[in-house]
C-alpha cells in the first residue's frame, strides 16, 4: 500500500516534468510568443510571467537591522557624541571619555543626520525615510518637535544669522534644500540644489552655507559631466553660487576651513569616457579632494590616492577649528586620510594655474600635505571632531562602532561599541563586500564608488571592448533588482552571481574575483536593496492625471479605438509587479556602435529616480523616450499621445 | 577773505538745502492733478552698449540689483554697469528671448525663449522642452510664478510646472473653454490666474474651483469695437497685467480694464491712447503703463500721459487731465525707440525694452518721492 502511493507519487512528478518540458520544448515558445506578440529573441522561463510575486524577494521580506552609525555631533563641552543610527530608527548618545553608550531614543523615520544648536540644547535629526526634521531635547533625549522637509533629507547644519538662527537641509531625493528658520519653527524656502544634495557645512558668521551634492547633473552622454557645491544665503534662503565639480561626483561631505578661505568637499574624480578596460592604467576612478575658494568659488581638485594605491570612496571630512588639518574618511578603504592644511595651502600658494587645473591627475602630489593614513574598522563614513579638535570621532559604519582617535597624535584611543557588527548576516556581510575596494586593481573603487547605496550615480560608462570609448552603457540602478534577471543591457547573465563573478573581476575589477562564500553574500545583500522609494499621495491614491496615465500605460487601443499591437503595448514588456517580463526586446535604439539591436527589459520600480533611460542612456528624462527616441512606434505606440496623454503617462511612471 | 569764504559757504548750504524745495517746486508744478509718476529723462542704451541686437523683447530688474534683458540674441544681465551676454553656448535653448520672471522666494530667473524654457539658478542653466519635460510647446510668450508653480503660456496652451514636485500640467482646448491654443501671456492674482489667449479673449482660473471661466470680445468683431465698455475690446490679446484688484488686456485692437465687475475698453480714435497696436502692458497699482508701436501710454483710466518722438526726433511728453484739453512738451530726451515690446515699472523708475534698445527712466522728484529720499 505504502509502495503504491510512492509510485503514484513519482509518477505524477514525472509527469508535470514532462508536460513542463514538452511544453517548454513545444508549446512553450508559441506560448510566449502568443503573449508577447512576436517570436521570443531569447529563452523564457514560465516563473518570467507566472507566479511572479514581489512579495517573495528578499527586499521585501524582513531582514535583520544593525547599529550601523551615520551622522555624528559632539556636544559643545566636548564630553558627549550623539550618534544617528538610521537602520535602528535610534539616536544614541555616548560618553566620549568612557567611551560607553548612554542612552538611545527612538525617532522615527531613518535618523541620519544631525546637528546641534548653539545652546547645546538642541538637537536636529534629519529622518531619511520619512521627509522630515526631528527636534530633540538633549536633557531628556526626548523628540520635542517635528516638521517636513524635502524628500530624504541626509544632512542637516544649523547657523546663526543676523535674521535668527537658522537650519539647512539637504533633500537628496528631491534635489533641494530646506532652508529653516527657527524662531518661528517654519520652512522658509526650498531653493533647487544639484542632483543629491548630501553634506551640508556653515561658515561660522552664518553668511553662507556650502551644500555638496552626490551626483552630477544631467546633461548630454558625450559631455563632461559634472557634479557641483551649491552655496546658499541662509538669511535669504537664496542660492548665491553653484561651484562645479568637473568630471567629479560622490561627494558626500563638506567642510571648512575658514583660515584659508576655503570649502572641503570630498570626491571621486570620474572618467567614465574612457574604456572601463582601462582600470589597470589607474584612468577610471581616483579620489580627491575639492577646495573651493569660500568666496569667489575657485576650484582645484587634489588627489587624496598615491601613484600605486588608491584610497576608494571619500565620504566625509572634518576640519580641525584652527585650519591646520583634514580628516577624510575613505568608506572603501578603511582609513582616515590626514591632510596637512598649511602644506596644501603653500602648494596652491606656489603651483601655477596650470599646475592647479592638472592637480588632481598626479597622484605623486598627495605626498605634499597627507600626512597620515589612520587605519579603522569596516566602512568609515561619516567622522567628527571634538570642539577642541582634540579628538576624532569615526562611524565605522559596518562595523557598528565609533573610533576615538587622538587627533593630534593620530592614535587610535578605543571605540564606543554599538553593535556586534552583524557578521552573522548575510546581508551586512554583502554590503560590507559591496563597499570595499579590496577586491580591486590597486583599491581602486568599491562597488558604491558606481552604486551609492546601490542606486545609480548618473552616469553611462564605456564598459563594451571597443576600446575606443564610444559605445556608453547606461550605469542601472540594483535597488529593487532581485528578481530581475537576466541581467546586463544583453541580458546575457542569467544571475547576479555570474553578473558579480569572474568574468567581472577580470574585466572590470581587474584581480581576482570575489570567492564563492563572499559573492554569495554580496549578491544577497543586492537582492536585499529595495527599489528606490518614490513620492506618492500621503493616501495612496493616484491623482487624477496619474489615474489617465495608468489607464495609458495598459492600454490595448488608443482614444479613437485602434488595436495596439500586442507587441507594442506598455504593459506586454513592462508587466507587474515588476514591470518588466525580463526579455529582450527590440525597441528601435540601437546605436552605431552597438552590437546588438535587442536590450533587456529594464523593471520600472522607481524609474522616476533612476534617470537617463535606455541601454546607453541617451534619453535623460522619461518624456524623451517617446518624444526623441521613439519616432517608429517600436518603444510603445505613442505616436497618437498628445501632451496631456504624455504627461499623464509620465505621472504614473513616477509612482512606481 | 574769511568773509568772503564764509559768505560762500552760507549760501552753498543754503542752496543745498533749499535744492529739495526748489525741485518739488517743479515736480509740482508738471505733477499738478497726476496720480502716477512723471518721466523726467530716458537714458538709452543701444548695440553701441554692447546689447547684442536691436530689438530687446523683455526686461526685469531683479531683486539682487541686477538687470535682466531678453533680446533678439540671447539673454542679458547688467551688473556693475556693464552688460553680459548669456546665450546658446552657455545652455540657453535658443536665443531669442520671449519673457522673464523671477521666482520671489528662490531668486531663480525663468526664462522662455522662441524653443524652450530654462531656469537660471545662480549660474545653472535648466532646460525645459516640449520633448525632454511636460512644457506644452516649445514657443514661450509668457511666465508667472504664482505660489510654488509656475505658469507658462505657450503657443500650444498652458503649462503649470509645480516647482516642488516636477509634475506638469496642460490646460488647452480639450481641456478648458480655451478657443484657441496661442496662450500669450498668464498673470497670478490672488485668489485666481488670467489667462491671454491671442484669439480667444482672457480666461480666469479660480483655485477654489478649478474652473475656468471665460470672458470674450462680445461683439467678436476684430477692428471696430461695436458697444464701448461692454466686455474686453477684442479677442486678440497680446498681454495681460494686474496689480490691486485691475486687470488690464492689451490687445492689437485697442485696451480694455477689469475690476471684477465691470469692463472698460479704450481705442485710439475715442481716447488718448497712442495707438491700438498695443505689445505689451504693465500694471503698477492703479496705473498701467503700456507698450505700444507708437511709444508709452501710462494711465489710470482718467488720466493719460503719453511719451513718443516727434519726427523731428524729440522727445514728446502728451497729459490729458479728465476734462482738460491735452497738452504737449518737449523732452531733453526721448524712448531708444517708440516700438516698445515690454517694460517694468515702479516708483522710481522704469525700463522699456524697444525694437532698437533699452531705455531707462527716471521720474520727476514728486513729494513724496522727495521726503522719502531725504528721509533714507
Amino acid at each position: 500500500m505504502k509502495r503504491t502511493g510512492i509510485l503514484i507519487r513519482v509518477g505524477i512528478l514525472v509527469l508535470m516534468a514532462a508536460v513542463a518540458f514538452l511544453g517548454h520544448r513545444f508549446g512553450g515558445e508559441a506560448h510566449v510568443r502568443r503573449r508577447i506578440g512576436q517570436p521570443p529573441l531569447a529563452k523564457a522561463s514560465c516563473f518570467y510571467c507566472h507566479f511572479v510575486s514581489t512579495d517573495r524577494l528578499l527586499w521585501a521580506k524582513p531582514r535583520p537591522h544593525h547599529d550601523s552609525p551615520a551622522g555624528l555631533v559632539v556636544s559643545h563641552d566636548g564630553k558627549r557624541l550623539y550618534i544617528a543610527l538610521d537602520d535602528r530608527d535610534e539616536v544614541a548618545e555616548a560618553d566620549i571619555a568612557t567611551r560607553k553608550v548612554l542612552r538611545r531614543a527612538k525617532v522615527p523615520g531613518g535618523p541620519y543626520g544631525l546637528a546641534m544648536d548653539a545652546s547645546g540644547k538642541t538637537l536636529f535629526v534629519t529622518c531619511r525615510q520619512a521627509d522630515r526634521l526631528a527636534l530633540l531635547d538633549t536633557e531628556m533625549l526626548n523628540e520635542t518637535g517635528s516638521l517636513p522637509v524635502g524628500m530624504g533629507p541626509a544632512a542637516v547644519a544649523f547657523c546663526r544669522t543676523a535674521a535668527g538662527d537658522r537650519l539647512i537641509v539637504a533633500n537628496s531625493m528631491s534635489d533641494d534644500i530646506s532652508v529653516i528658520s527657527l524662531a518661528p519653527l517654519k520652512e522658509l524656502a526650498r531653493p533647487a540644489a544639484g542632483r543629491e544634495p548630501f553634506a551640508v557645512a556653515a561658515t561660522s558668521d552664518g553668511a553662507r552655507a556650502f551644500v555638496a551634492n552626490r551626483l552630477v547633473g544631467l546633461s548630454s552622454i558625450k559631455t563632461m559631466p559634472a557634479s557641483e557645491v551649491t552655496v546658499i544665503d541662509p538669511v535669504t534662503a537664496r542660492v548665491v553660487r553653484r561651484d562645479a565639480l568637473e568630471s567629479a561626483h560622490l561627494s558626500e561631505g563638506v567642510g571648512l576651513d575658514e583660515s584659508h578661505s576655503w570649502a572641503l568637499t570630498p570626491l571621486v574624480k570620474v572618467r567614465n569616457m574612457v574604456p572601463i578596460t582601462q582600470v589597470a592604467s589607474g584612468w577610471v576612478m581616483s579620489s580627491g579632494l575639492a577646495i573651493s575658494d569660500l568666496k569667489r568659488g575657485d576650484v582645484v581638485q587634489i588627489p587624496l590616492d598615491e601613484a600605486n594605491d588608491y584610497f576608494a570612496d571619500p565620504s566625509a571630512v572634518a576640519v580641525d577649528a584652527a585650519g591646520h588639518r583634514a580628516f577624510v574618511a575613505s568608506g572603501g578603504a578603511d582609513v582616515v586620510t590626514v591632510v596637512d592644511l598649511d602644506r596644501l595651502a603653500a602648494w596652491v600658494q606656489k603651483a601655477s594655474a596650470a599646475e592647479r587645473q592638472e592637480a588632481i591627475y598626479d597622484l605623486s602630489l598627495s605626498a605634499e600635505y597627507v600626512v597620515g593614513r589612520i587605519p579603522t574598522r569596516r566602512n568609515p563614513r561619516q567622522l567628527v571632531l571634538s570642539p577642541d579638535g582634540a579628538t576624532l570621532l569615526v562611524a565605522e559604519h559596518l562595523e557598528d562602532s565609533i573610533l576615538v582617535v587622538d587627533a593630534n597624535k593620530l592614535v587610535p584611543l578605543g571605540r564606543i561599541v554599538l553593535g556586534d557588527g552583524g557578521t552573522d548576516d548575510p546581508i551586512r556581510r554583502g554590503e560590507r563586500m559591496f563597499t570595499t575596494a579590496a577586491y580591486t586593481f590597486q583599491h581602486q573603487f568599491s562597488c558604491r564608488s558606481c552604486h551609492p547605496d546601490g542606486h545609480v550615480d548618473g552616469l553611462s560608462y564605456d564598459f563594451d571592448g571597443d576600446g575606443i570609448g564610444d559605445n556608453l552603457l547606461d550605469n542601472r540602478s540594483l535597488q529593487g533588482v532581485a528578481g530581475t534577471g537576466p541581467f546586463k543591457w544583453n541580458g546575457k547573465n542569467a544571475t547576479l552571481e555570474i553578473q558579480c563573478g569572474p568574468r567581472f573581476a577580470k574585466v572590470l575589477m581587474r584581480t581576482d574575483p570575489f570567492p564563492p562564500k563572499q559573492l554569495r553574500d554580496l549578491t544577497t545583500f543586492i537582492k536585499s536593496l529595495p527599489p528606490p522609494r518614490v513620492a506618492r499621495n500621503k493616501d495612496g491614491k493616484l491623482t487624477p492625471s496619474q489615474e489617465r496615465g495608468r489607464a495609458i500605460f495598459f492600454a490595448t487601443k488608443t482614444p479613437d479605438g485602434k488595436e495596439i499591437p500586442l507587441s507594442r503595448r506598455c504593459v506586454t514588456c513592462h508587466a507587474p509587479p515588476l514591470y518588466s517580463v525580463r526579455l529582450p526586446f527590440n525597441i528601435g535604439t540601437k546605436g552605431p556602435h552597438d552590437s546588438t539591436e535587442a536590450f533587456d527589459t529594464p523593471h520600472l520600480l522607481g524609474v522616476a529616480d533612476t534617470a537617463p533611460y535606455l541601454h546607453d542612456g541617451r534619453a535623460q528624462s522619461l518624456e524623451e523616450l517617446w518624444t526623441i527616441y521613439n519616432t517608429n512606434d517600436l518603444h510603445g505606440v505613442s505616436s497618437y499621445m498628445n501632451k496631456i496623454q504624455l504627461n499623464d503617462l509620465v505621472e504614473f511612471l513616477k509612482t512606481l | 577773505m574769511k568773509e568772503k569764504r564764509y559768505v560762500k559757504a552760507t549760501a552753498l548750504s543754503l542752496l543745498v538745502l533749499a535744492a529739495p524745495a526748489i525741485r518739488l517746486q517743479a515736480a509740482s508744478t508738471a505733477a499738478v492733478g497726476i496720480p502716477f509718476p512723471l518721466i523726467e529723462r530716458f537714458e538709452n542704451f543701444t548695440m553701441k552698449d554692447g546689447i547684442p541686437s536691436h530689438k530687446v523683447h523683455c526686461v526685469l530688474p531683479a531683486a539682487d540689483g541686477k538687470l535682466w534683458l531678453g533680446t533678439y540674441k540671447g539673454l542679458l544681465v547688467r551688473e556693475d554697469g556693464k552688460f553680459r551676454k548669456i546665450g546658446t553656448e552657455d545652455g540657453l535653448t535658443h536665443p531669442m528671448i520671449m519673457c522673464l520672471a523671477e521666482d520671489p522666494r528662490s531668486g531663480d530667473l525663468w526664462i522662455g525663449t522662441m524653443r524652450g524654457l530654462n531656469r537660471y539658478s545662480a549660474g545653472r542653466i535648466t532646460t525645459y522642452t516640449q520633448t525632454s519635460s511636460g512644457l506644452p510647446n516649445n514657443v514661450v510668450y509668457g511666465l508667472d510664478v504664482i505660489g510654488e508653480s509656475l505658469w507658462v503660456a505657450t503657443a500650444a496652451g498652458l503649462g503649470v510646472l509645480d516647482l516642488k514636485t516636477g509634475a506638469w500640467t496642460i490646460y488647452d482646448q480639450s481641456n478648458t473653454v480655451m478657443h484657441e491654443p496661442w496662450v500669450y501671456s498668464v498673470k497670478g492674482a490672488k485668489d485666481r490666474v488670467f489667462v491671454g489667449v491671442w484669439g480667444a479673449g482672457i480666461l480666469e482660473y479660480e483655485f477654489s474651483s478649478g474652473v475656468f471661466k471665460e470672458h470674450r470680445d462680445p461683439d467678436r468683431d476684430f477692428h471696430f469695437d461695436l458697444v464701448p465698455d461692454d466686455g474686453p475690446v477684442n479677442d486678440i490679446t497680446s498681454w495681460i497685467a494686474w496689480d490691486q484688484g485691475i486687470l488690464w488686456q492689451a490687445t492689437y485692437f485697442g485696451m480694455s480694464r477689469y475690476d471684477g465687475s465691470r469692463w472698460r475698453t479704450w481705442q485710439e480714435k475715442k481716447s488718448p491712447l497712442l495707438s491700438n497696436f498695443l505689445n505689451f502692458i504693465w500694471a503698477r497699482g492703479r496705473v498701467a503703463w503700456v507698450g505700444t508701436d507708437r511709444g508709452v501710454s501710462v494711465t489710470d483710466g482718467d488720466t493719460w500721459v503719453n511719451y513718443r518722438t516727434s519726427e523731428k526726433g524729440e522727445g514728446l511728453v502728451e497729459i490729458t487731465r479728465p476734462g482738460q484739453p491735452a497738452e504737449t512738451k518737449t523732452m531733453s530726451t526721448h524712448l531708444a525707440n517708440d516700438f516698445v515690446l515690454g517694460l517694468w515699472a515702479d516708483d522710481r523708475e522704469a525700463w522699456f525694452a524697444t525694437s532698437d534698445g533699452l531705455s531707462h527712466a527716471t521720474f520727476i522728484p514728486t513729494k513724496e518721492s522727495i521726503t522719502h529720499a531725504s528721509n533714507k
